[in-house]
């Protein structure tokens, strides 16, 4: 007998909502990365940078502590853009090298396995599932990069008041904005790689190779030409160029490419990115 | 030197997960199935006797090489393996003929032995395209083709008949029985037991990765005794035979065929019903034909593993 | 048996070096072991237009090293006419904002710059358009610090991960046991395959790098550089490019034997490299790039930016002698390769645990 003689019914009732849909792939996938040690390991690693510079700004607010120092010994505990600088330089290593080691376990193996049709022939585009591996490395590098960031900065409001603040309202955005900026690369970078070489191990070395191996080859750009414009070619160098920008102590000779040809190349670094997720996220592959 | 196929003793973990344990086997020459349900040890085994995998305990022997020995064993092995890619960017002409060059056949030769063997599984015109875009029956084939290249005399076929059409399936067949009635081994694994029932000369069962039972399908049968034999009689009159047949102590069980012409006999021991059945025709009876139902793979496969009906 | 062996060895790397050269997923080592030699071409061609540009506009060099620290900007362009550039442009320095100017001028050899603060004359360079002696330290800085420790390390790192590791990877590694091949004239087969590529790939990119940074240089220089130093240069260059192969090969194909995820050994490989010169001399020596560092002509340039604290602690060790540097090279080679086929022996075809 035909199942629908037996009264099969349609479901009719409510359905799960897009953003639920969607969410269903990072919660899996959070869950998958925190059973990591490796990745646990990497995440409270991360976390000693902004606890020494959380005591740093304890104590340059405290400079009472320090009354047996010289003044050149408390000059240096100043809290500003070059301080958020160093911050971001130090927690953006951790970054990058927890993307290496999360994001390409996001795409390879779906690929490899051939369980895009699975996720295709379901109410999801192949944006959407770009999208939602994007939250996965979102999240992991957000909990390592501006979320401490931007704890670190009210603590310093906190202790320095309203006065400090003013001068230094700027130095907030700048931390949520450049770390955004780098989360957003270092995702695109990792998805990409996943997508590009479908091995988890080699896809991994791509990232680390892609921020590193770029800026040998900028500066060997720059050491041969004996000029800085290879510099466009370093994801580190522009994002750095960017930041100081937005903290304002950008102090480029004047060899040096400019604010808005530093933003192009990286928005150009973006847009490879998605270039080759577009071309490799397909669920059928055709062999000629 | 011997011309078995020896598991003495043989155990393999991977990790804590058994696969096979503890199994002794000689397997001679002709046509062996190993039969189980997945996850049983076919593999396993298969992939013990060509090296790919190293036992924890015991040793293998085949045909007097170990295992250990790739460079001799797989002068005389091939093995079509249920891994289903090929070295990227092959061809079919080409999986088949590096493979023969490895084996030191001067490059004439092996192109000679190559097409030869495409030929025998009919995949002469696809031979230039590369293996990455067959359909899944072709690759079977091409993959049966490279085992079978170098003319072995261990030919190791894990589950050669999926994906392939009937036609095709009946010349892979004949192919098989071409292989074995040359003294060579034939060892494959199959689920469709139809066709280990009708090619077979030996089965091996095994579950859990313990063998079962082993040995030619009537002989496993006979020694099955905790199972009544079936028999199926046909006759016109079947009430009367079936009434004499209920006299007797070893019969267990007899079903009237809705024809009334036939009938279906349990009995637990096949000599006594044979002698039973001879006293009955020299009674009178008329009995046209008499076939044993389940001296079959299919029927051994419920006894051991299916748990029996 | 030798000559069987030696037989499959050819066969397998035969098979085995059309897919590294051939391959696709190859064409980034091409662009990693190119891109130096198309920097180098570019650089040419930038030299070359500059000149042709620059050659319409000379000063002479007696009046522009005339011009002292100082001077007004309007003094200077007054005294050596229209630079070849003259822009302008603002920074903020300690909180105040300083008004900035540069100009340019050549000489028919030279390029010098002048730069102004609030149009004061604070500092001025020159460098030559084209030297060979600045070209020959660039390439030795482009050839230590780039091609030895990421272009060639990476680039190992791809072909002869892919060699056995790759397979498990792609499901075909069944496909070489079931030969009837020792699996140790196996490993040398790939490796030999391997080392072909690489060597062929990295070998050649340093060759035509090395051309493209003479080729736009004055004909006169390059002659006597070649009836000097040059052919020595170049052949050392090379060799030390091949040898790295060599080694790096080696270690990266035992990684990917004994180790499912190669990656941290090779992180921590270049960890240790990029820290080299700054540990103890005894520690240096336990690295590849020591000995192939030994083997470069020249010693690299220190980076110019480089923090002064760094500059300080570093504190490279007296290169090795040719010759120990590459009987080192190939014991450790053999070394390794000696462990890899120990582990290819025992490994087994299980790809369900990749």
């Amino acid at each position: 007998m035909a199942v629908y003689k037996r009264g099969y019914q349609r479901y009719e009732g409510p359905r799960t909502g897009t953003w639920d849909r969607l969410m269903v792939l990072p919660r899996f996938s959070w869950g998958q990365l925190m059973s990591q040690r490796l990745v646990i390991a990497v995440l409270i690693g991360a976390a000693f940078w902004p606890l020494l510079c959380g005591i740093f700004i304890y104590i340059a607010n405290h400079i009472e502590l320090l009354a047996g120092f010289g003044q050149g010994f408390q000059k240096f505990l100043a809290v500003d853009g070059s301080f958020f600088k160093t911050f971001m330089i130090v927690q953006s290593t951790f970054a990058i090298g927890l993307a290496a080691m999360t994001g390409p376990g996001l795409i390879a193996p779906d690929l490899t396995n051939n369980a895009l049709p699975l996720y295709f022939s379901r109410p999801m585009s192949r944006w959407e599932y770009v999208l939602a591996r994007m939250i996965v490395l979102a999240g992991m590098l957000s909990a390592i990069t501006w979320i401490p960031g931007l704890l670190i900065f009210g603590m310093q409001v906190g202790m320095a008041g309203s006065d400090w603040f003013s001068k230094y309202w700027n130095l907030g955005l700048a931390v949520f904005l450049g770390f955004a900026m780098l989360v957003i690369l270092a995702s695109l970078v990792a998805l990409a790689s996943s997508a590009w070489v479908k091995w988890r191990v080699v896809a991994g070395a791509l990232v680390l190779g892609f921020f590193f191996v770029l800026a040998g080859a900028a500066q060997m750009m720059n050491s041969i030409f004996r000029d800085s414009a290879g510099s466009l070619l370093n994801p580190l160098y522009l994002l750095g160029r960017l930041w100081a920008a937005m903290m304002g102590i950008d102090s480029p000779d004047e060899s040096e490419p400019g604010l808005w040809a530093c933003a192009s190349a990286l928005i150009g670094f973006c847009a490879l990115m998605i270039v080759v997720l577009e071309r490799k996220l397909r669920p059928v592959e055709v062999v000629k | 030197m011997s011309n078995e196929i020896i598991f003495t003793e043989v155990s393999k973990f991977y990790g804590e997960v058994l696969g096979v344990n503890r199994v002794s086997l000689r397997v001679p020459p002709g046509i062996t199935s190993l039969v189980g349900p997945n996850g049983s040890g076919k593999t396993t085994l298969m992939n013990l006797m060509c090296g790919l995998i190293h036992a924890d305990q015991g040793t293998i022997s085949v045909r007097g090489i170990s295992p250990r020995n790739p460079e001799q064993l797989m002068r005389q092995t091939g093995y079509c393996t249920q891994f289903d890619a090929a070295p990227r960017g092959y061809t079919g002409y080409q999986f088949v003929s590096a493979a023969l060059l490895l084996h030191g056949y001067s490059p004439a030769e092996a192109d000679e032995r190559t097409w030869r063997a495409i030929d025998r599984v009919n995949l002469r015109e696809a031979a230039p395209r590369k293996v990455a875009g067959y359909s899944k029956g072709m690759r079977q084939r091409i993959r049966l083709a490279q085992s079978i290249a170098h003319e072995p005399d261990v030919l190791i076929l894990d589950e050669p008949l999926n994906g392939l059409d009937p036609l095709v399936r009946a010349e892979t067949i004949a192919l098989f029985r071409e292989f074995a009635a040359r003294g060579k081994h034939v060892i494959l694994s199959s689920h469709v037991l139809q066709e280990v029932d009708v090619i077979s000369d030996q089965v091996i069962l095994i579950a859990n990765g313990s063998i079962i039972a082993e040995g030619q399908i009537h002989n496993v049968r006979e020694e099955m005794t905790e199972h009544p034999s079936q028999f199926l009689i046909r006759c016109p009159d079947a009430a009367k035979v079936a009434a004499l047949l209920f006299a007797e102590d070893h019969i267990t069980e007899v079903r009237l065929h809705a024809d009334r012409q036939g009938l279906l006999v349990l009995t637990r021991s096949r000599e006594r019903f044979s002698e039973l059945l001879n006293q009955i025709v020299l009674g009178g009876q008329n009995i046209e034909s008499i076939v044993q139902a389940d001296a079959n793979v299919d029927s051994l496969y419920e006894y051991l593993i299916g748990g029996g009906r | 048996m030798t000559k069987l062996w030696a037989n499959q060895v050819l066969t397998i790397a035969r098979l085995e070096v059309r897919k590294a050269f051939l391959s696709k997923r190859g064409l980034w080592v091409y662009l990693l072991a190119l891109f130096p030699a198309v920097l180098f071409f570019g650089h040419g061609i930038d030299t070359q237009w500059k000149r042709k540009q620059w050659s319409q506009q000379v000063t002479s060099r007696s009046l522009v090293e005339s011009v002292q620290i100082g001077e007004r900007a309007a003094d200077v362009r007054l005294k050596l006419g229209k630079p070849l550039r003259d822009f302008e442009y603002r920074r903020r320095r300690d909180g105040n904002d300083e008004s900035r100017r540069m100009m340019e001028y050549f000489d028919g050899q030279r390029r010098y710059q002048f730069h102004f603060v609030d149009d004061l004359l604070k500092d001025k360079s020159d460098q030559a358009l084209a030297s060979l002696e600045e070209d020959t330290q660039v390439f030795s800085g482009m050839f230590q610090y780039f091609y030895l420790r990421l272009a060639i390390f990476f680039g190992c790192l791809g072909i002869f991960m892919n060699l056995f590791r790759g397979e498990m990877l792609d499901k075909t590694l069944h496909f070489w046991f079931l030969a009837p091949v020792r699996r140790e004239v196996l490993l040398v087969g790939k490796y030999l395959a391997g080392l072909v590529a690489s060597a062929i790939i990295f070998g050649g990119g340093t060759m035509l790098a090395f051309f493209a940074m003479l080729w736009a240089l004055d004909p006169a220089d390059v002659q006597a550089y070649w009836q000097g130093p040059g052919m020595g240069h170049l052949f050392w260059y090379t060799a030390s490019a091949m040898l790295g192969c060599v080694g790096y090969g080696s270690v990266f194909l035992a990684a990917g034997l004994l180790l499912r995820n190669p990656i941290v050994p090779a992180s921590m490989i270049l960890l240790w490299e990029s820290i080299n010169g700054f540990l103890p001399a005894i520690l240096q020596k336990l690295s590849i790039l020591y000995y192939l560092q030994s083997l470069c002509p020249l010693p690299p340039p220190v980076d110019k930016n480089m923090p002064a604290v760094l500059r300080l602690i570093l504190a490279p060790a007296e290169p090795a002698p040719a010759v120990w540097a590459v009987l080192g090279l190939l014991g450790v080679t053999a070394l390794v390769l000696w462990v890899a086929s120990q582990a290819v022996r025992r490994l087994e075809i299980n790809y369900s645990t990749e």
